[in-house]
C-alpha cells in the first residue's frame, strides 16, 4: 500500500524541491500543506506516517506542529526540512520528537540517503 | 510598477531565497555571540524612493528604543551580477546586550556606542545573509567596507528620492532576536530596479530546474 506522505512548507518552491528529491517509483501518495494548522489537519485526516516540515512558517511554525503532533498522539516520523540551521533549532526540534533533521538549501542525495537509512525506501 | 513586479511564483521562489539567506545569517550571528538567535518570516516587497524612509522608520520602531537617536546603524554595500546595500539597525541597549554577549566591556555611558563592534556584528550577519541568496542563485556577490551612520544624521536625510539614486527597490526587512538576553537588530535589504530584472532571470532559472 502507497505510504501517505505529508510536505509542510509555505513555499510552493520549497515543497517542490522537496518532492523532487524523493527516489524515482517510490510508492507513495504525497499530500501538501502551506501552513501549520493545514500540516496537523492534513496529517490526521490522511494518516501521514511520513512529514516533512518546515520550522519557519507564518502563523502556527514547525515547533509548534511538532506539539502539536504529540498532543493529538499521531504517530508521524517527522523529517524536519529547516532554513534555520543553528544547532539549537536541531535540538530543539528534536525534543519535541522530530526525527531526523535537514538543512536548506535541500541537498536532495542527503534526503534520499536518509529515506534509505530509515528503511523508507 | 509593472516593471519592477514579480510574478506570483517568482515571489514565492524569492521568499524562500531570502527565508534560507536569513538562516545562513542568523547561524553566523548566533555562532559569534554563541546564543541561539530566533528568526521570524521576513518581509519582502518593492518600494519607492519616496516611501523607503517610512518603512525604514518603522522597522526601527519595532525596537525597544523609542528614541531615534537611541538607533544605530551600519550600512554596506554589495555588487556582482546583482548590487544593492544592507543596513542594520541596532538599539542602544541592544548594543550594550552585544558588548556583554561577545565579552567586550560595555561602555560606561548610557549613550556610548561601540561603533567597531557594531560593524563586525553587522558584516558577519549581511555577508553571512547576502552570501546565503547568492549562493542559491549560482552568482556571488563583492561587498563593501561597513560604514556607520552618525545618529546625528536623520536615516530620512540619508535615504531621499534625490540620494538613494533609484525610483523602485525591493526591500527585505528580517529580525533577529536573542530572547534570553533581550537582544534584537533588524536588517534592510535593498535592491534597486536596475538589478530586478537579473534577480527575476535568476529566479526562473531556479524554477525552471524543478
Amino acid at each position: 500500500m502507497a505510504l501517505p506522505v505529508l510536505v509542510a512548507d509555505d513555499s510552493a518552491m520549497s515543497r517542490k524541491l522537496i518532492i523532487r528529491a524523493f527516489p524515482d517509483d517510490w510508492d507513495v501518495v504525497v499530500h501538501q500543506a502551506a501552513d501549520g494548522d493545514e500540516a496537523l489537519a492534513q496529517a490526521e485526516a490522511h494518516q501521514v506516517r511520513l512529514m516533512f516540515l518546515d520550522l519557519t512558517m507564518p502563523g502556527t511554525d514547525g515547533f509548534s506542529v511538532l506539539t502539536g503532533i504529540r498532543e493529538r498522539g499521531l504517530d508521524v516520523f517527522v523529517v524536519v526540512v529547516s532554513a534555520d540551521v543553528q544547532p539549537r533549532a536541531e535540538e530543539h526540534a528534536a525534543e519535541l520528537g522530530a526525527a531526523a533533521f535537514l538543512r536548506k538549501p535541500l541537498d536532495a542525495d542527503e534526503l534520499r540517503g536518509l529515506l534509505a537509512e530509515r528503511g523508507f525506501v | 510598477m509593472t516593471g519592477v513586479s514579480f510574478s506570483a511564483e517568482q515571489e514565492d521562489a524569492l521568499q524562500e531565497v531570502i527565508n534560507v539567506g536569513m538562516g545562513q545569517g542568523g547561524a553566523a550571528l548566533g555562532a559569534i555571540l554563541d546564543a541561539y538567535v530566533t528568526l521570524s518570516v521576513p518581509q519582502v516587497r518593492i518600494v519607492s524612493a519616496g516611501e523607503v524612509a517610512d518603512h525604514v522608520e518603522a522597522m526601527m520602531a519595532r525596537l525597544p528604543e523609542t528614541d531615534p537617536s537611541e538607533v544605530a546603524a551600519v550600512r554596506q554595500a554589495f555588487f556582482s551580477s546583482l548590487r544593492g546595500e544592507s543596513i542594520t539597525f541596532f538599539g542602544v541597549h541592544g548594543c550594550n546586550a552585544l558588548a556583554d554577549l561577545m565579552g567586550h566591556e560595555v561602555p560606561a555611558s548610557e549613550d556610548a556606542i561601540d561603533e567597531e563592534l557594531l560593524m563586525e556584528v553587522s558584516n558577519v550577519l549581511a555577508g553571512a545573509m547576502v552570501n546565503g541568496v547568492a549562493d542559491q542563485l549560482a552568482t556571488d556577490f563583492a561587498f563593501s567596507a561597513p560604514t556607520f551612520m552618525s545618529r546625528d544624521e536623520s536615516l530620512r536625510n540619508l535615504l531621499t528620492p534625490e540620494t538613494v539614486g533609484w525610483r523602485h527597490a525591493l526591500l527585505v526587512e528580517v529580525s533577529f532576536r536573542v530572547q534570553e538576553r533581550d537582544f534584537a537588530c533588524h536588517l534592510a535589504l535593498l535592491m534597486p530596479e536596475d538589478s530586478l530584472e537579473r534577480l527575476r532571470g535568476e529566479l526562473d532559472r531556479l524554477l525552471e530546474r524543478l
